[in-house]
């Protein structure tokens, strides 16, 4: 049964992250309903995502481990629903005003 | 692909050495010697002239094979690292030179062949300007390579290299490709010593191996009765077959093979009982739905092994041994899985595991695969029609070679035949395009194992179809003196297609029937001794010749124009509905 995920990748950050990460979710057709990504505000070297996808828990737990095969993810969690998003995009928008 | 000497191009290492710097280009270049490299597989073109230029001064520590096409230059670097462990390296200029590459890291990518590509790019400031010859090729190789990445200043060419070769060569090898723009190929900069990688602060190549697993794994050995232990590549990638056999004549277990896993374990042990998919034996693939475990080691389960995989071995305890976490569970739920390199894996196993026979149920594969040899074999190898069989003809060949010969093949019913037929004794002695199945693989990739390999006898084995995908590479052949053999079997039908056609399509055979060119005059054109059998009485006479030339040398053989390959696991069935010949209509 597909459900929507939370899905937080953090990596190394250059020129094609997002695109590898994108690509690992294109071919296995997830569908990204959200999403935010930013470098790191301490080290622009490395960054992070996080998606907000709509699919099954069996293809959720694969989908990690593809993404975690890509040389610059660091790791790759995921939690059921939309609540961790939610929670991140609003801190990431309080502290882009402040 | 020319494009014209800008006044930035470099000049020779003499005269640069009075200001100490060196190009960009002759950095790449002192960097792929400080990675051993000797051989390089490429084509030149505008985008890479300055990386050429630097070379013309290298060449007694580079050998540089002038393919006859991009795609040549990549499947030849595959069979260079696919006999020798060693990366393939390859050069291509920007746009068309990249995009040919594609193919190849495709095929290197599925069947885990460490591979370093060098492209070269436009000047970084035409980047994204539709500039000439200009294409986006790290974005469209990032589906196919295991890493890339643009580099547009001279100072991170040799960082990049050696981070490509580590990754490439590391973990479960793969293709990796870097990107260099014009300029920084121009850009002079202070020589300074070459540092390999020996780290990536994100990848983890190494798993450390768990031995809670290891030991469930062997509790579970050690209680079945019918354990199967399925070998992939990944054993010879690990270099792991010693390990292997001492593990299989500790445990008795019998031992079936993927494609790609053909030689890591010798074809003569009394163990080994054949091998496995569609077109595999009929024990290995039978007794897959009979095993209560079921070992697969640096093997994915791929779909022409498994069949329908709803029904694929359901009964069995699942052991899944690979060194690339996303495999496992990837297609057949583990019950035990271990995350670590064969060779790790397979030493730790040995020592938790009991001594056992296992006569009964080894017996049981070889007992099946007497029926296939009845239905199947004996009439392959004993046909009354006046044509050819293509088995017998790879019979004759391993017979001849003591199956010690370096094979590669293409893909397609020759394929499947050679997989069958030849019986692989040693390691890294089987090339072939597994999981792309990327026809005009072999011409190509055989060249480059003979450069790799020089005192080995590499045989080409190829369809008429795809021969004629890279025959251009006669040209490479010739110009080198590289003594590979090439044998043809020629049925003028794209033989596997048209064999589906004739099973699943009700012999409509749409567009698979050839005319072919006279392959005998195209091989003499290329200055190759060439010969064509017609007849069975020959066959032996002209193998015998092809092995006994010091050049290289074609053979064409006319086999049954509609000749099937079986046993055959059908589309959509399960290993257990293996035929062994085609339903009465």
């Amino acid at each position: 049964m597909k459900q929507e995920f939370t899905l937080e990748i953090v990596s190394d950050n250059n020129f094609s992250i997002l695109n590898r990460i994108v690509n690992v979710l294109n071919r296995r057709r997830v569908r990204i309903k959200k999403l935010i990504a930013q470098e790191n505000a301490e080290d622009f070297t490395r960054g992070s995502a996080i998606l907000l996808v709509y699919t099954t828990a069996d293809l959720m737990e694969k989908v990690k481990h593809q993404l975690e095969k890509l040389i610059e993810v660091e790791h790759a969690n995921y939690f059921e629903g939309s609540h961790k998003y939610y929670t991140f995009s609003e801190n990431n928008s309080k502290r882009q005003v402040a | 692909m020319g494009a014209l000497l800008t006044k930035t191009e470099p000049k020779s290492p003499g005269e640069q050495q009075a200001a100490k710097k060196i190009t960009g280009s002759e950095i790449l270049l002192r960097s792929l010697i400080a990675e051993k490299v000797q051989t390089i597989f490429g084509y030149p073109g505008g985008a890479i002239m300055p990386v050429y230029d630097a070379l013309y001064y290298f060449q007694k520590e580079l050998k540089h094979i002038l393919v006859r096409h991009e795609q040549g230059a990549i499947h030849a670097a595959q069979g260079f690292a696919r006999v020798s462990g060693k990366p393939g390296v390859v050069f291509a200029t920007s746009g068309p030179g990249a995009t040919n590459l594609v193919t190849g890291l495709a095929d290197a990518l599925i069947d885990s062949t460490p591979l370093v590509c060098i492209t070269g790019q436009v000047f970084a400031h035409l980047l994204g300007t539709d500039a000439f010859q200009e294409t986006d090729v790290v974005n469209t190789t990032i589906p196919v390579t295991k890493w890339n990445v643009q580099v547009t200043e001279a100072k991170d060419i040799a960082p990049a290299v050696a981070k490509a070769f580590y990754i490439a060569t590391t973990g479960r090898p793969g293709p990796v490709l870097i990107d260099i723009t014009k300029n920084a190929q121009n850009e002079l900069l202070q020589e300074s010593e070459y540092k390999p990688c020996t780290s990536v602060r994100t990848y983890k190549p190494t798993p450390a191996i768990q031995y809670d697993q290891v030991e469930a794994a062997a509790e579970l050995i050690n209680k079945a009765k019918r354990p199967y232990l399925l070998v992939g590549q990944g054993v010879l990638l690990s270099g792991a077959t010693k390990e292997l056999i001492a593990f299989i004549e500790k445990s008795g277990i019998p031992v079936a093979s993927t494609l790609l896993g053909l030689g890591a374990f010798p074809s003569d042990h009394p163990n080994y009982v054949g091998f496995l998919g569609m077109h595999g034996n009929y024990g290995p693939n039978l007794n897959t739905n009979e095993c209560d475990v079921l070992i697969g080691i640096g093997m994915r389960f791929d779909d022409r092994v498994t069949g329908n995989v709803n029904r694929y071995a359901k009964q069995a305890k699942i052991i899944h041994i690979d060194i690339d976490k996303a495999e496992i569970n990837k297609v057949v739920p583990a019950d035990i899985a271990i995350h670590a390199d064969a060779k790790e894996a397979l030493h730790a196993l040995i020592g938790y595991t009991n001594a056992n026979k296992h006569e009964d149920w080894l017996q049981s594969f070889h007992k099946l695969n007497q029926v296939e040899y009845e239905k199947v074999t004996h009439k392959e190898l004993n046909h009354p029609q006046a044509e050819l069989k293509m088995g017998e003809v790879i019979n004759h060949l391993s017979k001849l070679t003591n199956g010690e010969a370096i094979v590669v093949t293409d893909v397609g019913q020759h394929q499947m035949t050679t997989s069958r037929y030849y019986k692989y004794k040693n390691p890294r002695t089987n090339v072939t395009s597994g999981g792309a199945g990327t026809m005009g693989f072999a011409l190509p990739a055989a060249l480059g194992a003979k450069l790799a390999m020089p005192e080995t006898e590499v045989i080409a084995v190829i369809g008429d179809g795809g021969y004629q995908m890279t025959i251009q590479e006669l040209g490479t052949i010739m110009q080198y003196e590289i003594p590979v053999k090439i044998m043809v079997l020629n049925n003028s039908f794209l033989g596997m297609v048209r064999q589906w056609q004739q099973l699943f399509h009700d012999k409509r055979y749409s567009c698979t029937e050839m005319a072919n060119p006279d392959f005998i005059k195209i091989a003499e054109a290329y200055n190759i001794p060439a010969r064509k059998v017609e007849k069975r009485e020959d066959l032996q006479n002209v193998i015998k010749e092809m092995l006994g030339a010091k050049t290289s040398f074609f053979v064409e053989v006319v086999v049954g124009k509609e000749d099937n390959v079986f046993p055959m696991v059908p589309a959509g069935g399960c290993v257990s509905d293996c035929m062994l010949e085609a339903p009465a209509i």
